[in-house]
């Protein structure tokens, strides 16, 4: 203060400018700390994951928290595919998600055209009544949602793990929006072909939906990759099991199997890790757009 | 009569509105076509499925016995006596409570402190993401080996010398700890959408704001956050709906245990319906949790809406 005082000039603004400007890197050095911090948090459980997973059981219970596997071994992996039964599971759920994520994207594209192209009497309220459905709670659904299948005589089959998720109200409302937007002289000119709705449809409206799709499909497939609740529940033979529900049974003996946990886990996560590094504009961009978990 | 004493034209113009509609059905039926396996599908799992979620809380009902008599308001005024409903509301409540705000606003925080790195930025945005990605039961193992008496966690807080509880063990650590983990591997999703929300804020307000001498924290809360509004209310309601309905880290980590002290609602329609087949009391008490999601996301909306923040 006394200093500033003693010279007024340009002294001091010098001194001002250096203050700001030691100021403003401090809190970049502070800001940087902390997100590196926290990215470490968020990296180091699965690349101990990773580590475990390739670890002997001897090196794993005397290093369990080294990153780096001495020496590396597949043994895990081979017991978690055959004690763990891990192979089985993985065949399920790669089952499972291909089946919905295929049959979802048909079902709801075609509905989404049709609520955005097709001016049939009623589609508004129609179209409302199935966007009131997002705001149901899952809580309150999964009981009859099992009753229903148990009354279809759908318990513990393939068919009741899928059929529920085989249309979904957030797909159909983003596959509509994506449609309202396509130029309708597309269509016009395709009509004037001879076309009609359904190749319209096949033709013009789903090689342009593509992004769009790409995006829904992602996160369908990433829904049902994770799903546990609803497999957990219709299920009750361990041969249907998906991955999830199969880690899980992991955890429901006294003694849990760590290695083999971690061979399991990171075979789970093995598409994901693809998916995400092939998509992830497509991921970023749909929640961006609409927020939706998958 | 009435139709007679009324002058012609709206009756003509009724009919021809009708024959209008006729026409136009004519045309564009195969769009009922089109929408039917989705409508077939949404109809019976969630329109049917909701009337008889609140047909069968009304009577008892399991689905080995042939007998299913009604029972009017029996199954909710058990519920509301029920001890372990009891217990599992409080601590839904305390979890959503905590959470709720705790994602939000870290994840805020991220999103904006994000946003003014200039390198590696991307590079963040993907790590922070890898355990919103990552199946939810994959995670739960993960943290339930971390949380072991000598697991990652105690070893970390061994380094700044705390000597740290057996986790999952303790009633008065379990629920904190699923709610660190749940905290932890929410905030990445929610940093995108508030990320999106920020580059939509027009940057001239921000040079507006320097202009006047407005500092980092001002220009924050007199502009970040209002302009954020649509993405906070977002966050806010869709945490709030998702948290009252948390599952699938309770059933991995802790299966409600030790001694109840992170049974949550939905553990415990699990637990009724699933494992002691009563299917009608176990959809009471999902109606019980669904009235109060209702209740705080009307009131939330409301409250976010009504209120005029710029």
């Amino acid at each position: 203060m006394a200093r500033t005082l003693s010279d007024p000039g340009g002294g001091a603004r010098e001194q001002n400018r250096l203050l700001l400007v030691a100021t403003k890197r401090s809190f970049t050095i502070i800001v940087y700390a902390l997100l590196i911090a926290l990215a470490f948090s968020m990296i180091f459980p699965y690349l101990w994951m990773l580590a475990n997973s390739f670890k002997s059981r001897t090196d794993f219970f005397t290093n369990p928290y080294s990153v780096i596997p001495m020496p590396p071994t597949l043994s895990t992996y081979y017991d978690a595919l055959t004690i763990g039964r891990m192979g089985v599971y993985l065949g399920n759920s790669i089952l499972y998600a291909a089946a919905v994520l295929i049959v979802q994207l048909l079902i709801d594209s075609l509905a989404a055209y049709s609520f955005a192209r097709v001016d049939f009497p009623g589609r508004e309220t129609l179209f409302l009544a199935v966007l009131a459905t997002l705001m149901l709670p899952g809580s309150v659904t999964l009981i009859p949602t099992f009753l229903i299948a148990h009354g279809l005589g759908l318990t513990n089959s393939f068919t009741g793990v899928v059929l529920p998720g085989f249309a979904g109200a957030f797909g159909i409302f983003l596959l509509r929006q994506f449609f309202l937007n396509i130029p309708r002289e597309l269509e016009d000119a395709a009509r004037i072909d001879g076309s009609g709705f359904f190749g319209t449809y096949w033709r013009i409206m789903l090689p342009l939906a593509k992004p769009a799709m790409v995006t829904l499909g992602v996160f369908i497939f990433l829904n049902e990759w994770s799903s546990f609740v609803w497999p957990l529940i219709i299920l009750s033979d361990w041969k249907k099991y998906p991955v999830t529900v199969g880690i899980a049974l992991f955890r429901d003996v006294n003694q849990i199997n760590w290695p083999a946990v971690f061979a399991g886990s990171t075979i789970v996560s093995f598409p994901i890790v693809i998916l995400f590094v092939l998509a992830q504009e497509y991921i970023i961009g749909g929640i961006s757009l609409s927020g939706l978990k998958g | 009569m009435t139709t007679l004493a009324q002058p012609s034209q709206p009756v003509q113009s009724r009919a021809s509105r009708q024959r209008e509609l006729w026409r136009r059905f004519r045309k564009t039926w195969p769009g009922y076509l089109f929408i039917s396996p989705a409508g077939l599908l949404i109809t019976v799992f969630s329109y049917i499925a909701i009337i008889f979620s609140l047909y069968i809380s009304f009577h008892q009902y399991d689905i080995i016995s042939e007998a299913r008599p009604f029972e009017g308001l029996e199954n909710y005024t058990r519920a509301l006596s029920d001890k372990l409903v009891r217990i599992s509301f409080r601590n839904t409540f305390i979890y959503v409570i905590v959470i709720v705000p705790s994602i939000t606003i870290i994840s805020l925080l991220l999103a904006v402190l994000g946003n003014q790195v200039r390198r590696g930025r991307a590079l963040f945005r993907t790590v922070f993401f890898i355990p919103t990605i990552t199946p939810i039961v994959v995670t739960s193992m993960l943290w339930v080996w971390l949380y072991e008496p000598t697991g990652g966690i105690n070893r970390l807080l061994e380094m700044i010398n705390i000597e740290g509880p057996n986790w999952l063990f303790n009633p008065a650590t379990a629920l904190p700890a699923i709610m660190i983990m749940t905290i932890w591997g929410a905030v990445g999703y929610y940093m995108i959408i508030f990320l999106a929300g920020l580059a939509e804020i027009p940057e001239v307000f921000y040079e507006a704001a320097k202009v006047d001498g407005a500092g980092r924290w001002h220009t924050f809360w007199s502009i970040t956050i209002p302009l954020l509004r649509n993405s906070l209310i977002f966050a806010f309601v869709t945490l709030t709906i998702a948290a009252f309905q948390v599952f699938t880290q309770v059933f991995i980590m802790t299966q409600g245990g030790p001694m109840n002290s992170t049974q949550t609602v939905q553990m415990v329609v699990y637990h009724y319906a699933f494992q002691r087949f009563e299917m009608g009391y176990a959809s009471a008490i999902s109606w019980l949790l669904f009235g109060v999601i209702f209740f705080f996301s009307a009131l939330q909306l409301k409250l976010f809406i009504s209120r005029e923040l710029y």
